[in-house]
């Protein structure tokens, strides 16, 4: 047993040699055989990295959002695009946050913690003397706004209660805003334009990026309620941003919000909510498909070029082992068991597959490392699973191409091998 | 001088079917070989002495009969037992030489060594006192193609001398060399017959034969004459 242990040992040792010395010999040959198992191991790995990447652009934009924060709306995020179900809805009034925060005030053990009325428009244009920004996002809100939002100035301050109550003409600007505007001159206590108001500028928001590529939050224009309503009327799109107080217990808070927004809506039992309330988690439902269905694609795409490449690479040995008869020949007559010559071409394929995979790796990962370089909002991500993953699928590639020629070559008859031409 | 049989044949055949017809190589040979027997086969080709040489070389298995190679049944062996008796039993010279070319002498003498997993520090050993054996002391990191064609048969009597094997066994062993070099070979062999060597040519020229002290001819697989000199 012993024995035999050092004897396989010394064999796997021979046929590395051999393996390496092939590969070698045959440069051109074996990179062209390795090339379909490059461009596998490329295609897996990018199409990894793409979903890493998604999947974390996607929880970053989702933060951006609040994990404790739900929205009460006229349309569900979840089923956009059926806009006809929503349109004939009575509007939201931002009043309803002061019914709310009433009621949570007079529950101790409430799951809510604090409503925050907004009212938006995608349509406004910032003016600061002959710069005019377009399509700006602006927001009307409380001073308890903060509450509700990611993100954090990068100078001034948010507006006091007295502000909010007032409706003074202040706003707190996005990032895209003020360098849009000012450059890299201070923003805070110039006075900006929108429509036929001036507001002084009292805060900026630090730079935040855009939620799911779309929509940014560096775009936007925060102000008191009041001040948004003399300027763009009462007709803004009403959210009612609500915190809870745990977001574990989120589908609570959801059921405690609908039982007080059917309160205030008078919504006798029997009829449907015609309001929505809103979370984050929506998104990632809508999202997840579409992310399972990339990697069906990617997978299908990457399991192609891996097939494509085996049959290579079994050519290629099968060609090998035809050269090399008279070898096999020769080392069968000089002891080399059946399983010594199997293992001989095995260990040439998986070998051949392996430098493959390693290209592959090292060319994906310099791709991936452009790709960040060149586009820093491009969400991509390389991670070690990703890389382990490659090493398996090329191993396995070299094993599966590799048997039928390795078990071709190791039935070989020692005496007609040795006698081919 | 010892006299145990190395080798027993008895009424061995070897048959192939060609489509319809059945060809027999070997029809009933009945051999024996002892311990330092220095003997060459000869005889027509197609009279069977490639089969022969297959099979006692344990390259080929005979369809019936018996072949006792050192007190075991050869022919009832599978793949495997017959790989590793080749690599204790047997130490082959061909005619084509067989070395790999790219790989230097040291490497191609130590080849029957690693399929037998001996170490490779006792591996570089032996394989350098083989060679010294057969002169070629000095050019153990050549490669064959390096070598002149003596010299390429003399790294393959080394390697067929490494495993310290019970015979060796060599298939016309001077066929591709000028006459010179051929008496250079068959001196080796004389020599390894004088240290205690048994050894089995087969050739078809008989001042080769010449060499040997018996001569087994073979004429349509079977044995005409088998005569000691």
């Amino acid at each position: 047993m012993k024995r035999s242990l050092k004897q396989f040992r010394y064999e796997t040792a021979e046929s590395l040699h051999i393996a390496l010395f092939q590969i070698r010999a045959n440069k051109i040959r074996s990179f062209l055989t390795a090339l379909g198992v490059i461009i596998g191991i490329v295609a897996i790995t990018m199409m990894g990295t793409a979903i890493n990447g998604i999947d974390r652009g996607f929880d970053k934009s989702l933060a951006m959002l609040g994990y404790d924060v739900i929205y009460v709306q006229k349309s569900s995020w979840s089923t956009m695009g059926q806009w006809w179900r929503y349109r004939n809805r009575a509007d939201l009034k931002t009043s309803y946050t002061e019914a709310i925060n009433r009621t949570i005030e007079d529950n101790p053990n409430s799951n809510l913690l604090v409503a925050v009325p907004q009212m938006s428009t995608y349509q406004a244009s910032v003016q600061y003397r002959d710069l005019t920004i377009e399509q700006a996002f602006a927001l009307g809100t409380s001073y308890r706004y903060p509450q509700t939002a990611s993100g954090d100035l990068s100078s001034g301050r948010f507006f006091t209660p007295t502000e909010s109550a007032a409706g003074t003409m202040v706003a707190v600007i996005g990032d895209d805003i003020a360098t849009g505007l000012f450059g890299e001159r201070e923003a805070v206590g110039n006075i900006i334009k929108m429509k036929n108001s001036r507001f002084r500028v009292i805060g900026v928001f630090r730079k935040q990026g855009k939620f799911l590529g779309l929509f940014s939050f560096d775009n936007q224009v925060i102000m008191p309620l009041g001040a948004f309503e003399k300027t763009f009327g009462k007709k803004g799109f009403v959210t009612l941003r609500v915190k809870i107080r745990d977001q574990k217990q989120v589908d609570d808070a959801k059921a405690e919000l609908l039982g007080i927004m059917r309160r205030i809506r008078r919504l006798p039992p029997q009829k449907e909510a015609d309001f929505s309330i809103n979370e984050q988690k929506a998104f990632k439902s809508q999202l997840d498909p579409i992310k399972n269905g990339i990697a069906a694609a990617g997978i299908f795409i990457t399991g192609m070029s891996l097939f494509v490449g085996a049959i290579g690479i079994m050519n290629i040995t099968f060609v090998s082992v035809k050269e090399r008869t008279r070898e096999i020949g020769l080392r069968k007559a000089l002891g080399a068991r059946r399983n010594t010559i199997l293992m001989q071409f095995l260990i040439e394929s998986v070998m051949i597959c392996l430098i493959g995979g390693l290209i592959g790796l090292v060319t994906s990962f310099l791709m991936t490392w452009a790709i960040a370089t060149a586009l820093p909002d491009f969400p991509v991500q390389f991670s070690p699973a990703l890389v382990f993953a490659s090493l398996v699928v090329s191993v396995a590639t070299g094993i599966i191409s590799g048997l039928a020629p390795a078990v071709n070559a190791s039935r070989l008859d020692p005496a007609d091998s040795l006698r081919y031409e | 001088m010892e006299t145990s049989p190395v080798i027993t044949m008895r009424d061995l055949k070897r048959h192939y079917s060609m489509g319809e017809e059945t060809v027999k190589a070997l029809d009933g040979v009945d051999l024996e070989f002892l311990k330092n027997d220095y003997a060459a086969i000869m005889g027509p080709s197609g009279s069977g002495k490639s089969t022969l040489m297959n099979i006692i070389g344990c390259l080929d298995t005979p369809t019936s009969g018996t072949y006792i190679l050192n007190g075991q049944n050869v022919a009832e062996m599978d793949d495997d037992e017959l790989a590793r008796v080749r690599n204790r039993e047997i130490g082959f010279v061909f005619q084509t030489f067989n070395l790999l070319p790219r790989i230097n002498c040291l490497r191609n003498v130590e080849l029957p060594l690693i399929y037998a997993g001996v170490n490779p520090r006792e591996r570089e050993e032996r394989a350098t006192e083989a060679l010294n054996r057969v002169g070629l002391g000095d050019r153990i990191t050549h490669k064959p193609t390096e070598l002149s064609g003596g010299q390429i048969q003399r790294v393959a009597i080394a390697r067929a001398l490494i495993n310290n094997p019970s015979i060796i066994l060599a298939d016309e062993p001077t066929g591709n060399l000028d006459t010179a070099t051929s008496q250079d070979i068959m001196e080796i062999f004389s020599d390894l017959s004088k240290a205690g060597n048994t050894i089995i040519l087969i050739t078809h020229e008989e001042d080769i034969a010449l060499y040997t002290r018996r001569i087994i001819r073979l004429r349509d697989g079977r044995i005409e004459s088998d005569k000691k000199q």
